[in-house]
Order: C-alpha cells, then structure tokens, then sequence
C-alpha cells in the first residue's frame, strides 16, 4: 500500500465530504418533506409512488389553514382553521413573556452567584434538577393546585410553570457571560457612586448584552416548543401551537397531511430563525461551564 | 478566573459601626437577589409536592366528589404501582429507549464532530444543516414522521431505491418496531445537541498536548484515545448525562405519534403516567407512581451531579494551574 502522504489525505477529506453530506441529506430530507408537503394538493399527500417534487405547488393548504378560505361545509377539520392566529399570538405571549421573566431573573441570580456566592456550587446543581426531573411526574398535582387558583387555562399560569423550568438554563447561561466581566468595571462603578442595583443594571448587564440575547433566544426555542405542560394546563381559551398541530391529528381520523404541515411550517420557521441567529452561542446553554473558552 | 467575590471574602473582622453596616447591608442585597427563587419554592413547587404527596396515600378518582375527603390508605398505592407489570414494563421501555437513543446521539454526534472540528470548505454550510433537526418543535417532529414513515411512504422508497431491494417495514404500526421508531425519531432529533456539545469540547482542547504528541510520532488513533478522549471526558459525561435524563422524560414524540400504541409496544413511563392520570382518571395511582419516577430520577440525577461535580471540579483546577503557569 503505497500512498503518498498528498494521496492519503485527499482520500480522508473525501471520506469526510461523503459521511458529512450523507449526514446532512438525512438531517435536511424530513424537513424538506414538511415543506414540501405543505405545497402539495391533496391528492399528493398520501400516494404511491411518494410524489418528491408538488406539482403544481399550490398555497391552498396555508389559505385554509391560516385565514380558513377554503368551504367550510366539506371539511370537518375546517373547524379549527379560524384558530391558528390566536395561538400563535397565544404562544408569542406566553414563550416571549416567561423567557423574559426567566432572563431577567436568571441573571439576577447568576450575577448574585458569580460575585457573591448566594447559591453554593451544590445548590447550582440541584438548581439543575429542575430541569431534570420529568414534567410529567408533577403535572397532575399542578393542574389541581391551578385549578384551585383559577390559573388552569390562563396564559399567567403557563407564563410561571415555563418560568420555573427554564429558570435553571437561564442562569447557568447568563452566569458563563457574567463570570467573563472583569472585576474593575464594577469597582469603577462603586467608587463613582452607583448603588448595588445601579451597578447591575446599568454596568453589568449592558456588558453581557449579546450574551443576554443568546440566552433569551436559546430559552424561547425551549418554551416555544414545550408541549406536555401546555396540553394539560390549558383547555380551551389558551392553546399554543405545539397544542394546536395536535389537535389537527385529533378531530379527525383521515389524513390531512398538507395542512398539518402548513401549520407546522409556521411553527417551525421562527424557530429556526432563532436558532440560527444564536447558533454560536447554542454550546455555552447546554454545557454548564463544562466547556472552556 | 474572575469569579471572586466583589466583597473581599476574607474581609478583616468588623471593627466600626460602618463595617458592620456595611456588612449587614451585603447580606440584605443578597437576600433580595435569592428571593425571586424562595418565592417560586414556596408557591409553586413546594404546594405542588405536597399535593402530589396526599394523592399518592389516598384514594381518589374525579368521579368521587372533592378530593379533600378521599381515604386514606397508606401504602397501597405503592403497592399496587410496584407489583403492576405494566408499571414494570414501562421502566424497561423507558431505560431501553433512554439508553439506545443516547448512545445513538452519542456516536453520531461525536462522529460528526470530529470530522468537522478542524475547518475546512464548506463547514459553515454543514454546521447550519446539522442543528436543524435540534430547532424542529418536537410534535412537528411526530407528525412528519408519520408522513414519512408509513408503508409505502417516501422513506421506504429512497432507502428501496437505494439499496435495489423492496424494503417495506412497517414502522408506524408494526409492535416490534415502534419503539424503535421513536428512538430513531429521538436520534434524528437530537443528535445536532451531541454533536455542538462535543464541538465546543473538541475545540475547547488546547493544541499543545496535541501538538506534542505528533512530534514524537504518535499516531492520530493514540492521540484520539490517548490525548482527546482523556480531556474530553467531562463534556461526554454531560452530552451522555443530559439525553438520558431528556430521553427518560421524552413524552410529545411517543404520544403524538403512538399515543402508547400499537398495543402497548411504546408505553414509556411518561405515557403510562399520562394514560393512568388523564384517561383513566386514576389520579391517586398516577401520583404513587409519580413518586416512585421521581424518586428513580432522583438518584440518577444525584449520581449524574455528583459525577458533573467532580469532572467540573478537575477541569476548573486544571484550567488554574495552567492559567498560573502561563503567568509565572
């Protein structure tokens, strides 16, 4: 086997390019799919042989689904289709509003401890049980308590639950950007007279602002997407979107693949948007300081 | 590291009046800061716990009349949860899916990042379609799927074409296979948070140690074993620790795409739990079972820390001493 050292690595940068794109077609073919179906007409949806390419596109299946045009009377899914604006407000509401609480709070708290140790290491971590423990173990008796609380079915309700479970990301994250803030811009801060609270609001987060912007998107694509707690807390008035797709499979038995996708489209897309803008910044979320820069 | 504490944490002892002022203040403000925290304790979970608590030793149904009046019957419930097989086969299904599809998004995940840690051509472009799945709502992931995955459906019909053979498994309705339907689903899903984990670990590792061995002829599968795999064992433990918790709570995919079904083949613990409280209306033996779940979690959580704890522990202290030994 002789090859030259110019050979062997042409050859690996290959093998590369092959795992790499194979990897990709895998990662990129369902969401293709999603989109592609979502432009199909119905007699596409579900056919043998599977139809890759709509023809003709057609932007019926979003007409219905997002402004209801098509006749109501033949369709029983039609029922929801007046519904999808609500919940999407419902769900901007609610993910921007519980991520901006558990921003805020968040990195309150990870300033308190990366200055002054208000939580110990050990309590970080059991900070991080909360998020670990599974959501379906206190769904039941949460629902009850909110119930009691009149808080079943509000926007409020969910607006605290999401806050509770995201909190711990959120100040692990901002605590990783606030542990970069060098010291003496707070003493400078100090010595010119700006108070405790001043100093945080006015020096220290200011400082982290692209890294508040990271958190704050990284915790949205988490409550964005949640489904559980949404589907049993909420019932009629409040439903998100996670709840809403679902119920397109509920109501009725055949299959309305277009629509669903259209709707999951909409869903989807700011999503992505978010996630791409912060893709840099995805690492330090999940990594807890395990990973130095 | 500039993670001392503002105050000087070995500050001389109070002498004036204004340093204990000026102490007392200290801690006042730090009280304020945690209080945000207290207060979502005391009224959120600690209500909740406590609930969940009382339901687990009485017996009640919402078909009784209020809640508050159930009887109480101890320990049955416990009983009856831990000698039900179905109890039991859902805690093999989750630890089998928990396991599989970690190790699924362990192995493709780290792959991926290895190839891709160095740059190269086009590794912006790979990098954007790899976290894709990552940022796809996970029902929307169940019901693509489904749209997928049936029969004669596109996926059996690329991989048909591609191999030349008929290739028909039933995936949606075959009770061999569902589970690992969903695991497949949970790979595909989130291998990209895997694969930027191990990212950032692989190009966290300082070069020199790698550098190093090089010069002194050492193979790139020793160096792999021998130099990266030693560093980056905190950073695997994490990507390993975090989608097997995740996994263990998956519940959207499973239900949205089997709701427990076909038969029972996809019954994981979540799902069970939801069956028992949501459509049986069993809330007393949901909750017993809640409890034993929780308590299960629990020790692999504090296993899972405890082992964080110490690999965070090593890696802040190596990081020190080389940040002492660059300045000296």
């Amino acid at each position: 086997m002789a090859m030259t050292k110019t050979q062997r690595r042409r050859l690996s940068s290959t093998v590369r390019y092959v795992i790499l794109t194979g990897w990709a077609l895998m990662a990129a073919f369902p969401i293709y799919w999603m989109v592609a179906t979502s432009f199909k007409p119905d007699t596409q949806w579900f056919s043998w042989p599977p139809v890759y390419f709509p023809h003709p596109p057609t932007l019926a299946n979003y007409m219905n689904v997002w402004f209801g045009a098509e006749q109501y009377a033949q369709t029983q899914y039609a029922i929801s289709s007046q519904k999808p604006f609500v919940s999407l407000w419902n769900s901007t509401v609610i993910a921007s509003t519980s991520t901006f609480l558990s921003v805020l709070f968040g990195s309150i708290l990870a300033y308190g401890v990366s200055r002054y140790r208000i939580l110990s290491e050990a309590r970080m971590f059991q900070l991080l049980m909360l998020r670990m423990i599974p959501p379906i173990v206190v769904v039941a008796p949460l629902s009850l308590y909110y119930s009691a609380l009149g808080l079943l079915d509000t926007r409020i309700g969910l607006i605290m639950v999401y806050f509770l479970t995201t909190l711990p990301y959120a100040v692990w994250m901002t605590k990783s950007f606030i542990d970069e803030v060098p010291l003496e811009v707070e003493q400078a801060a100090e010595i010119l007279g700006a108070s405790r609270w001043r100093t945080i609001f006015e020096v220290v987060l200011p400082l982290i602002r692209s890294g508040l912007v990271a958190t704050f998107l990284f915790i949205l694509i988490l409550t964005w997407s949640e489904y559980l707690l949404a589907l049993i807390l909420t019932k009629t008035q409040v439903s998100t979107l996670p709840i809403e797709l679902s119920k397109y499979q509920g109501s009725t038995e055949g299959r309305v693949y277009g629509r669903q996708a259209a709707l999951a489209v909409g869903i989807t897309i700011p999503l992505m948007i978010v996630g791409l803008i912060i893709r840099k910044h995805l690492a330090r979320g999940f990594s807890f300081g395990m990973v130095r820069r | 590291m500039a993670v001392s504490a503002l105050p000087a944490r070995d500050a001389p002892l109070a002498t004036s009046t204004r340093t204990v002022s000026r102490r007392r203040a200290v801690r006042r403000f730090k009280l304020t800061l945690l209080l945000p925290l207290i207060g979502l304790f005391l009224f959120l979970l600690t209500p909740v716990l406590l609930l969940q608590l009382y339901f687990s030793v009485h017996q009640w149904t919402v078909y009784l009349s209020s809640w508050w009046d159930a009887d109480y019957v101890g320990l049955d419930l416990f009983r009856d949860v831990l000698t039900d097989p179905r109890f039991g086969w859902a805690v093999v299904r989750s630890l089998a899916f928990a396991t599989g599809s970690t190790i699924g998004c362990f192995v493709f995940g780290f792959l991926l990042a290895y190839l891709m840690y160095k740059p190269f051509h086009g590794q912006a472009i790979y990098y954007v379609i790899f976290i894709l799945p990552m940022l796809t709502v996970p029902v929307v992931v169940a019901y693509t799927a489904e749209m997928l995955l049936y029969q004669n459906g596109p996926i059996n019909d690329v991989i048909s074409i591609l191999l030349g053979v008929d290739f028909k498994p039933s995936w949606l309705t075959n009770p061999h296979i569902a589970l690992f339907t969903v695991a497949c689903l949970e790979v595909w899903n989130w291998t990209p948070f895997s694969f930027i984990i191990m990212l950032a670990g692989l190009s966290a590792i300082p070069k020199e140690p790698i550098e190093a061995a090089e010069i002194l002829g050492a193979s790139k599968w020793r160096i792999f074993w021998e130099v990266q795999v030693p560093l980056l064992r905190p950073v695997i433990l994490l990507a390993l620790v975090l989608r097997f918790l995740e996994a263990m709570a998956e519940f959207p995919k499973t239900w949205a795409l089997f709701q427990g079904g076909p038969g029972s083949a996809t019954e994981t613990l979540p799902v069970y739990i939801f069956m028992t409280t949501w459509q049986y209306f069993e809330i007393s033996k949901g909750a017993a079972m809640s409890y034993i779940v929780m308590l299960l979690m629990i020790v692999i959580v504090l296993v899972a820390i405890q082992l964080l704890r110490r690999e965070k522990r090593s890696l802040d202290a190596m990081y020190e001493q080389g940040a002492k030994e660059t300045e000296a």
